[in-house]
């Protein structure tokens, strides 16, 4: 879907409520039914528990245990899941939403306004831990049961990152009776709305869900159970892929793909939306203070080149945070396009040829292959740069620490531009580890938080997005391309540009 | 031809077979071992007689780069093992008592904790790089030398002639380096061949994990782990850096089978 439809969508919102068709159920002609659908995993699961969620791997699976208050569709636009409609009040300061009737938890309690209010105050109370807190903290007001099915929202200030936040992890609703049985082991005896229940769950080695027969949407789901499977690579997932041990395996580079090419019993899909990756430093610390240096670094990286080599030319090279097809991206030009000359006259003003530098490499294969050519490159301008490996695993909680001066970053994209802006570039943002404090773009991006309209909103990211383009606290490099691969007897896997693929409504022919 | 000779020559065959080939390596190719390009993943082909890396690199031309990373790698440590093992085994045996007592200890603290284990440890808070990768090696490969100097001295001290130097009142030193050196030097000279083979199978062991020389060198254990993830688009991207490591180790291993 392109822009002006996504715009028109939002505008439509802001008027009043609106009710969307059902899901992908309904367009599908008659799926299959029964079957187990195995899934290869690659990343580690902490908890099932939504409100203390962190690891990316956990979303796919909360989103078959929990339905979302609302839910983000493959063009990010918001849709109705357990609010079934909704109205935005009072300048964006009240929202009311109308849940959909006859939804239980998994454990019989009735889904009702009373456990909506119950869930958003779960997260707000300091005593959880949750978290959620610093984001909702500060915008959310109260929470007004009107009638069992009808639930208001009020906001202390406009915030339209809102409905976002609630397709997301803030928006799984947990079964309040089950929280006070299972209490700190909630995590473990996840009790939801959603289309499966969770059976057993190995931990590091499987996850097993099964179908919930009571499930309120209309025949959904389809699959008798979904197993997902660690596995400790994709050429592993790949091989178990072809044997038919799993059905399902992504987070796949093109070059993945090229394993599997010519196999009549696999298909590929690719993700709408590549993960964001960039290169990222402490601009208030040396020697990356310098602004000659980091504009010297983005002269000299030749990203068609890296594009070409680790993505077989099938990304995009990102000029900012946010990939071409999104009601807030920009087509302004790029400030630093290769230039190695240029490269090395801004290191002679800065005084810095000649200089070392040292990379941080976690142990993914992916950054390992990035950071060797990024060190090429800066070699050719003369920089010399040392690969400094950190164990994957610690490496994100040592850049959060700011252990790590300069690494590559990859950021998955959000369903409104506050999503990542606003975490990474603002001053106050919770995952700003690059200290980077521009009062101008702080304004710029408090501002357009505050305003309903994508069409008041859009100029204010462009001006942001240009500020921090040429403040460098990231060097954007590309959008990737990423694949999915599965079981031509597979349906409904949905592909969400936020890179978590959703099951729900997956069958599986026999 | 008796089975030793049979070994030794193996050994020096393969040892300077890996020797010229990382010596002579940019006559061999003419690839850059570090230089990215274009050709992602090739197979093995009359250009890339290995194929390419999913830099786009030579693999022929890395395998030949590595042998220079090997082969300084493991002179270098089993130097640091002889220079530390062997002074220390020469004390601990000639000397009587609480100073052999105390050496003995340490030695069987450092003997008692698995070196590889200890390896990770020290490379994991260290770092990475060619000179503490060395300095690791050195220091949890000395204590078999030392032990294995230690007992190869008490047993040759016992003899009547060091008893008879000793009656006619010769330095200990004089003992030492006359008497018992002579005698235990074979030992040595092939306990260190085989520190050199296990220093390299150590260093390839911690490049496997991760551990060894950052990217992009040539490190043969880093090789065969990062050409796990594409074996089925190129084996040789695992299977010619580990024979390299198997041909080395294998070398120097049966040259120090030869000569006790």
């Amino acid at each position: 879907m392109d822009s002006v439809d996504r715009r028109d969508f939002l505008l439509g919102l802001g008027a009043g409520g609106l009710v969307l068709a059902a899901g992908p159920a309904a367009a599908q002609a008659t799926p299959a039914q029964g079957g187990t659908f195995s899934i290869g995993l690659q990343d580690s699961l902490d908890t099932l528990d939504p409100t203390f969620s962190i690891q990316f791997a956990e979303r796919r699976i909360l989103h078959l245990v929990y339905n979302t208050l609302v839910s983000i569709g493959t063009d990010f636009s918001v849709k109705p899941e357990l609010a079934a409609s909704w109205e935005i009040e009072n300048d964006g300061l009240r929202y009311v939403f109308h849940l959909q009737d006859g939804v239980s938890f998994h454990d019989g309690t009735p889904f009702d306004a009373e456990a909506v209010k119950f869930n958003i105050e779960h997260r707000l109370d300091e005593s959880v831990g949750s978290p959620q807190r610093s984001r909702l903290d500060p915008v959310i007001d109260s929470v007004e049961v009107i009638d069992p099915l009808t639930v208001a929202i009020n906001l202390k200030t406009a915030y339209p990152g809102l409905l976002g936040d609630f397709a997301d992890r803030a928006g799984f609703m947990i079964s309040p009776a089950a929280v006070a049985k299972f209490g700190e082991d909630f995590g473990s005896n996840p009790v939801g709305t959603g289309a499966f229940t969770l059976t057993e769950w190995v931990r590091g080695t499987s996850v097993t869900l099964d179908r919930n027969p009571d499930y309120w949407e209309d025949g959904a789901p389809y699959l008798d159970r979904i197993v997902f499977q660690t596995i400790p690579n994709t050429i592993i997932g790949l091989q178990r892929l072809r044997v038919g041990e799993l059905d399902y395996v992504d987070n796949l580079s093109p070059d993945d793909l090229r394993q599997i090419e010519g196999n009549d019993e696999i298909k590929t899909e690719a993700f709408p939306v590549g993960l964001w990756y960039s290169l990222q430093w402490q601009v208030d610390k040396a020697p990356f203070d310098d602004l000659k240096l980091r504009q010297a670094v983005a002269h000299a990286l030749d990203r068609d080149r890296i594009n070409q080599i680790m993505m077989n030319g099938q990304a995009n090279v990102a000029n900012s945070p946010t990939p071409p097809g999104l009601w807030w991206s920009t087509d302004a030009p790029y400030p630093y396009p290769y230039d190695p000359e240029k490269a090395r006259a801004l290191l002679a003003e800065a005084g810095l040829e000649g200089g070392a530098l040292t990379l941080t490499t976690p142990s993914t294969p992916i950054y390992r292959r990035l950071n060797q050519l990024v060190a090429e490159q800066l070699g050719e301008v003369g920089l010399s740069v040392t690969l400094e490996p950190v164990e994957s695993s610690q490496w994100y909680s040592r850049v959060v620490s700011k252990a790590v001066n300069f690494t590559p970053m990859s950021w998955s994209q959000r369903a409104d531009p506050d999503g990542l802006f606003y975490i990474l570039f603002s001053s106050k943002g919770h995952a700003n580890t690059t200290g980077y404090n521009n009062p101008e773009v702080d304004a710029l991006l408090d501002e357009a938080r505050n305003l309903l309209s994508p069409e008041e909103r859009k100029p204010l990211y462009t001006e942001a997005a240009e500020l921090i383009v040429h403040d460098l606290p990231y060097v954007p490099l590309f959008f990737s391309a990423s694949f999915a691969a599965m079981s031509q007897a597979v349906d409904g896997v949905i592909l969400t540009p936020d890179s978590i693929p959703r099951f729900r409504y997956v069958s599986k022919s026999a | 031809m008796t089975a030793v000779t049979l070994r030794r020559i193996t050994g020096l065959t393969l040892i300077a077979f890996v020797a010229l080939a990382g010596i002579f390596a940019p006559w061999l190719s003419a690839f850059d071992p570090n230089a990215s390009g274009y050709d992602i993943l090739y197979p093995a082909s009359a250009e890339h007689p290995f194929g390419t890396d999913d830099l786009g690199r030579d693999v022929f031309t890395r395998v030949l780069y590595g042998a220079r990373i090997s082969l300084v790698i493991g002179p270098a440590a089993a130097l640091i093992v002889a220079l530390i093992g062997i002074p220390i085994g020469l004390v601990a045996g000639y000397a009587h008592g609480r100073a052999d007592q105390m050496i003995v200890q340490v030695i069987d603290l450092f003997i008692a904790i698995p070196a590889f284990v200890l390896a990770l440890i020290v490379m994991a808070m260290i770092g990475a790089s060619l000179p503490n990768l060395v300095f690791v090696l050195g220091l949890v490969m000395w204590p078999e030398m030392a032990r294995l100097v230690r007992g190869q001295v008490k047993s040759v001290r016992e003899r009547l002639y060091i008893e008879a130097a000793d009656a006619i009142g010769c330095s200990r030193t004089r003992i030492l380096a006359r008497h018992i050196w002579p005698n235990i030097m074979h030992t040595i000279a092939a306990q260190l061949a085989i520190t050199v083979s296990t220093a390299i199978f150590t260093a390839a062991s911690l490049g496997f994990l991760g551990l060894g020389l950052p990217p992009p060198a040539a490190d043969w254990g880093g090789m065969v782990q990062s050409g796990f993830d594409y074996l089925s688009l190129n084996p040789w991207l695992s299977i010619a850096p580990g024979c390299a490591v198997a041909m080395t180790v294998m070398g120097f291993y049966l040259l120090g089978r030869t000569i006790d």
